[in-house]
């Protein structure tokens, strides 16, 4: 039951649109329509409240990601020329819309759901490294996440190397790491006792002809999973990325949009970003038919979105959304510090309780900057969907949840540029049994007390 | 309109104006090699408030417009008074099968910025590619982005291409990107590892000042 969208008619007019040059695309188009509106629309940003409550700024949010949307297009960078779309365009693709689909299967079925402001129901919780790990612990990192019981859906790591040989974009060594990505997952699913549980697929797929290798609802990428559909930035595509879409709704399987607004970048600074992301949702449906919108917005600098620059942005890009239509999108936790540090945990629950209490779902959590092997851990995801299921049913308040990131940030904020990087995924984890060692759970416990006596009501 | 005016309109990305005073003062005598040190270090300043983001890329890419507005002028007047010193000639891209380049855009922005020659090949660009037009340009430094970890395996092959036509001694390659690291660039044999833009030019010249 996916959104039916108009794939043709996008693949004729990123053939046949307005023809511009690659190199005046951002700088003469994209950056000054994107600081036009802000200014029509009177955008501001306020360090002060990282979770804002602010109604009718996220209702102008939402108007200036449409024009931003309607004025600029979409440009796809190999036939240089602009995927347009007009009001009546986005209007359909909204209304056929559906706020919510069924996703995995048999037993492991859940409900993946739009979630409204302050909203009681626990966001579907997706679980995701977003990290490359060495080819002998992929197989038991896969098992970690899947041992958590609160996890709704995997994003498994991503392989650098299958069987010996570095994996090439583009190359046979792809289409292989791509295979064995998608059978360590599922038999990692099938060995912990969630065989049909539901999974974004696959990673270690840069290139299309490794997304395309995997589809087979028999082996491979079900069509109850969900694959993923990136942006290049901002705004652009490109044939290979044009050919995923069009794949993975003629194959059957469901279309995640991949997009991370970069803040300091061409969208400028937080006004920008929020905009930019609420517009790249609307891109993802109409562009892409994607059933979901995958969420990372991050720091140029840090290349993380757990500082109140981007707190803000996603939550008022959430509000804005929220209040605005059905769409279902994920919000994708990016640390600046890495495994087994207490900044980590404490970076995950801040950006996983203002993205619940703005109506995001939770996508966490990449750690160490999204840049290091083998460091990320399912514990920092853990503490993300718990903190997610907690306020979700204590029904916090905006202006709660602002409270308790302001302290949250008051003991990592500062250390950002220079966070630690913690542990490897084997240095914390019991690898052979895909468990947490004694002293990182412990670490895990104790920064959860604290945030229990912040005000986070923990069912458990 | 002083000199002073000249390298506020380069602050603020006003390229246009910029070209003009540029003309301006020239006409009123002031000296070229002057006015080039007084807008490098702009630009250094400019440069430095984007690494804090306290400006943002559509803002520090004004500045460099307006920056080479001016230069353009300067350039026939520059070299008859000696030239402005090149401090080395760079070819820059992101490897095969990566389509993400706003890091290497800063990257050319910054040291172009700096008195660096920058030849850009864009992205997705073939590894052969790099070397040839670092023969066809006479490049110091072969410079190359990665931004996934299944693309950075193209770093190396241009090493590889480099040694395999013996020509790995007569450039220095340079390698960058955000899943990039000094460990890989130790395994893959680089000569540098550049870790953000900022840190460029300086890492580029003490490299090239040590050849």
């Amino acid at each position: 039951m996916a959104t039916p969208y108009r794939h043709w008619e996008i693949i004729d007019r990123a053939r046949t649109g307005k023809f511009m040059d690659e190199d005046d695309f951002l700088p003469k188009h994209f950056s000054p329509t994107l600081k036009k509106l802000i200014k029509k629309y009177e955008i501001k940003y306020d360090p002060n409240t990282p979770c804002p409550t602010d109604d009718g700024m996220a209702d102008r949010i939402w108007q200036a990601a449409w024009d931003l949307f309607r004025e600029v297009g979409y440009y796809n960078t190999d036939s240089h020329r602009i995927i347009e779309v007009t009001d009546e365009d986005i209007k359909e693709a909204l209304y056929f819309a559906k706020p919510q689909y069924s996703v995995g299967s048999g037993r492991d079925e859940r409900m993946m759901k739009h979630r409204s402001i302050e909203d009681s129901e626990p966001p579907f919780c997706i679980l995701s490294p977003d990290i490359t790990v060495d080819e002998k612990y992929h197989q038991s990192m896969c098992m970690a996440y899947l041992k958590e019981p609160i996890l709704d859906g995997l994003c498994g790591p991503i392989l650098e190397e299958t069987f010996g040989h570095l994996i090439e974009s583009g190359g046979p060594t792809e289409i292989s790491g791509c295979i064995q990505h998608i059978q360590n997952q599922k038999m990692a699913a099938r060995l912990v006792g969630r065989p049909g549980v539901f999974m974004v697929a696959v990673g270690t797929a840069e290139h299309d002809s490794g997304q395309i290798a995997v589809s087979d609802n028999d082996w491979g990428v079900q069509k109850t999973d969900a694959r993923l559909v990136g942006s290049l930035t901002e705004f652009k595509t490109a044939d290979t990325l044009l050919n995923r879409s069009l794949h993975y709704a003629q194959y059957g399987s469901y279309t995640g949009n991949l997009t991370g607004a970069i803040y300091g970048g061409w969208c400028g600074g937080s006004e920008g970003t929020a905009i930019a992301t609420v517009a790249y949702s609307l891109i993802g449906l109409v562009i892409h038919g994607a059933m979901f919108n995958q969420h990372f917005p991050f720091h140029l600098n840090y290349g993380s979105n757990t500082t109140r620059e981007l707190l803000w942005a996603i939550s008022m890009s959430g509000q804005a959304l929220a209040r605005n239509s059905k769409l279902i999108y994920t919000s994708n936790g990016f640390a600046n510090a890495g495994p087994m540090t207490e900044m980590l945990f404490r970076e995950t629950a801040a950006h996983a309780l203002v993205s619940t209490v703005t109506s995001w779902n939770l996508w966490e959590m990449a750690s160490t900057r999204n840049k290091y092997r083998n460091r990320a851990t399912p514990l920092e995801a853990r503490l993300g969907c718990e903190v997610g299921h907690a306020v979700a049913g204590q029904k916090m308040t905006r202006e709660q949840a602002n409270d308790i990131a302001i302290r949250l940030l008051e003991k990592y904020e500062d250390n950002a540029a220079d966070a630690p990087m913690g542990s490897e995924y084997h240095e914390c984890y019991d690898a052979a049994k895909a468990l947490p060692t004694d002293e990182h759970l412990d670490m895990f416990r104790r920064i959860k007390d604290e945030i229990a006596e912040m005000g986070v009501e923990f069912p458990y | 309109m002083s000199l002073e005016n000249l390298c506020k309109l380069v602050e603020d990305g006003d390229a246009e104006e910029a070209r003009a005073l540029t003309e301006k003062l020239l006409k009123e005598g002031i000296n070229p090699l002057e006015m080039i040190e007084a807008l490098t270090k702009t630009m250094a300043h400019v440069g430095d408030l984007f690494a804090k983001l306290e400006i943002f890329l559509p803002e520090i890419m004004l500045s460099g417009e307006a920056l080479t507005a001016a230069v353009d002028v300067l350039a026939p007047y520059l070299e008859a008074s000696g030239g402005r010193q090149i401090k080395g000639k760079v070819v820059l891209g992101v490897v095969k099968g990566d389509l993400h380049e706003i890091g290497k855009n800063i990257v050319k922005l910054i040291l172009e910025t700096n008195g660096f020659v920058v030849k850009d090949l864009g992205y997705n660009v073939d590894s052969l590619t790099f070397v040839k037009e670092a023969e066809a340009i006479g490049a110091d430094f072969i410079a190359s982005s990665s931004l996934m970890t299944t693309t950075m395996p193209r770093q190396l092959e241009i090493i590889e291409i480099l040694k395999s036509k013996g020509i790995r001694d007569e450039y220095k390659v340079v390698i960058g990107g955000a899943p990039t690291s000094q460990m890989w660039a130790d395994k893959i044999g680089a000569d540098l590892y550049c870790y953000d833009a900022k840190s460029a030019p300086e890492l580029f010249s003490e490299l090239i000042a040590s050849k």
